[in-house]
């Protein structure tokens, strides 16, 4: 009993290293550039895809093959920031919701016209090892995932709070318009806050490949996930993604573990719904904000 | 005024003696299945407006409402032999019902977070009729039996007969949005949708208008649902609670003007018809093409017309005809 609870707690907490890239690009796209990216999950797919062939075609390991889906992704959010998500920003929600929720479903369908909905997987030579402590079996691909999340995770605390670009990323998310007073160029920190989210969403994906399935419906999972963990974890706020995210997945963890195995997104939502009726703010809110 | 009156009514009862006569002019079984979904989505996306156009609370959770109403008539039908015709309001109520706790849960967030929300909402639903093989036939769902010409069971021979069923409801959708729009509701609706504490501070109570318009779209979305499981005689979670049918509801309404009488009508005009010749130049065989195509649509409307076609046809009219400003 006690060793089923334990292998399902790090079942969850290593898959919800994952979302938690997931979510905090969702939560620091929405502290700064304040819209919410429907399609982020989409770019989580498309880090498997780039992963998936550069694996295919060229034999370059997934977790390698990150230095490409990053650096790649940073460029594309650059870009969507600049062309299109600039546009909309004003005062009305509509354009803004059902722009990145064009470009989620553009991008989900495009990926199902050019790959079709099969599942595409890569095996590693490290796919199927797997550490056995007492009774415990800790997969080395989940683990390899799950460490390397955290240090981008780490990497991205520290660029916020000590590097100038970062500071001003903060400074703009908490307040725009003073933040513009002190002379930050707004355009120049969305582009970077765009950018750095799909490259955490890329950084996803990679890591996901040694283990996880790539097919164009994949990102959808995730970020459900990200929105439910970012409510959670206050809108806007980095480390509650962060905690939210490795509590979620310890939540659908328990709940396939000991409902179902269809029941893990039940228990997700129905956290999502229970935190929407006692703590609509989210777990960390401070009062009187 | 009165000329323009005038004109307003003949156009309205040219368009119904149109809309009547289609099945009997045009017989290929192709086209009319067409003009169904056509009706059917127009009157979804008529539903959606009430709520998501007019006071602005974009919802990508109708489907609930919509397999709400379709598994209980379904429920109604199958186990206990009552007709769809009643099964259809009691679906209607249910959904009326559901949308109280949903609406009071989902109406804590506002924005984007309200839209996820009810996306959950609906997500929660589908799993759970998943979980329910008891009455409601889980994953595998049902099929309806067949009684062939049943007209007091909702069932026909002819397609034509669905058509005028749905072209009623359709009336029926855009008389009540009609209603809504000249009343005093309609003015606090548009209130809400453009500033909601704006509209609060001048003693708009949004909290009650906002769920009295979610019933109210939550009870006609849910008659589509009973309507479009008696056509097609088949009912599983997955089409039901479809999230396609939420993304429709809102997309046909965007394009054609969001928070307008006719914008849903004219947005599904054009989707549809689109949808339908992609379809029948490349086949189905190409997955995703329809919505690659809807989305580039919908994203050109977004950047470049925000207030739809119906929006962009104004302007055109102003431009040319009037010679007069046309108002942003």
């Amino acid at each position: 009993m006690w060793e089923t609870l334990a292998q399902a707690v790090i079942n969850g907490l290593l898959i919800g290293g994952i979302y938690a890239l997931v979510s905090i690009g969702v939560t620091l796209i929405f502290g700064v550039v304040k819209i919410v990216n429907f399609a982020q999950g989409e770019f989580v797919m498309i880090g498997m895809y780039i992963s998936f062939f550069l694996a295919t075609q060229f034999g370059i390991d997934p977790l390698v093959s990150l230095v490409v889906s990053m650096p790649v992704l940073f460029l594309a959010g650059v870009l969507i920031q600049h062309f299109l998500i600039r546009r909309v920003l004003g005062p009305n929600d509509m354009p803004q919701i059902f722009l990145t929720f064009a470009l989620s479903l553009l991008l989900l369908n495009l990926s199902l016209m050019l790959f079709s909905a099969n599942y595409r997987t890569v095996h590693t030579f490290y796919s199927d090892e797997a550490w056995h402590i007492g009774g415990l079996y800790i997969p080395v691909a989940k683990l390899i995932a799950f460490a390397v999340a955290m240090a981008l995770s780490g990497l991205l605390w520290v660029f916020l709070h000590t590097t100038d670009l970062g500071r001003a990323m903060r400074a703009a998310s908490q307040n725009r318009d003073v933040a513009m007073l002190m002379g930050i160029n707004p355009n120049r920190v969305f582009a970077v806050a765009f950018g750095t989210a799909l490259a955490l969403a890329g950084a996803a994906g990679s890591l996901l490949m040694p283990f996880y399935s790539a097919y164009p419906f994949v990102g959808q999972v995730f970020v459900l996930m990200a929105f439910v963990a970012v409510v959670m974890g206050t809108l806007g706020n980095v480390m509650g993604a962060l905690v939210a995210s490795l509590m979620m997945g310890i939540a659908e963890s328990l709940g396939i573990q000991f409902v179902g195995a269809d029941s893990g997104l039940i228990v997700v939502f129905g956290l999502l719904l229970l935190t929407l009726a006692f703590r609509p703010s989210g777990l960390g809110a401070r009062r009187g904000r | 005024m009165q000329t323009s009156g005038t004109l307003k009514w003949l156009g309205l009862a040219i368009g119904a003696v149109v809309m009547l006569a289609l099945p009997q002019l045009v017989t290929s079984s192709f086209a009319i299945d067409i003009f169904i979904r056509i009706l059917l989505f127009s009157f979804i996306g008529v539903a959606w407006n009430l709520m998501g156009g007019y006071a602005k609370q974009l919802s990508l959770g109708h489907a609930a409402y919509f397999g709400l109403g379709a598994y209980t008539s379904t429920i109604m039908q199958v186990n206990y032999g009552i007709s769809p015709w009643i099964g259809m309001i009691a679906g209607g109520v249910v959904a009326m019902l559901a949308s109280l706790p949903i609406g009071w849960l989902c109406f804590r967030l506002r924005g984007p977070y309200f839209t996820i929300a009810t996306i959950a909402t609906a997500q929660v639903l589908m799993l759970i009729f998943l979980k329910f093989r008891d009455f409601a036939w889980g994953a595998e769902g049902t099929t309806i039996p067949n009684l062939g010409s049943a007209p007091l069971m909702m069932q026909f021979e002819e397609k034509s007969s669905y058509y005028y069923v749905v072209l009623g409801l359709l009336a029926v959708g855009l008389w009540i949005t009609h209603r809504i729009e000249k009343s005093w509701m309609g003015y606090y609706l548009v209130a809400i949708g453009e500033d909601e504490d704006a509209a609060e501070a001048v003693g708009v109570n949004a909290p009650k208008i906002k769920r009295d318009i979610y019933m109210i779209s939550a009870f006609l979305t849910a008659l589509a649902g009973t309507f479009y499981t008696q056509y097609i005689y088949f009912i599983d979670p997955a089409t039901a609670f479809s999230f396609n049918v939420s993304i429709e509801a809102a997309l046909v309404s965007i394009v054609g003007g969001i928070g307008t009488l006719w914008g849903p009508v004219i947005g599904t005009v054009l989707l549809e018809t689109t949808s339908a010749l992609l379809q029948s130049w490349l086949g189905s065989s190409v997955g995703g093409i329809q919505l690659t195509v809807y989305s580039l649509i919908l994203m050109a409307v977004i950047l470049w017309r925000p207030t739809g076609l119906i929006g962009f046809a104004t302007d055109v009219y102003h431009r040319t005809l009037r010679r007069k400003p046309a108002r942003a």
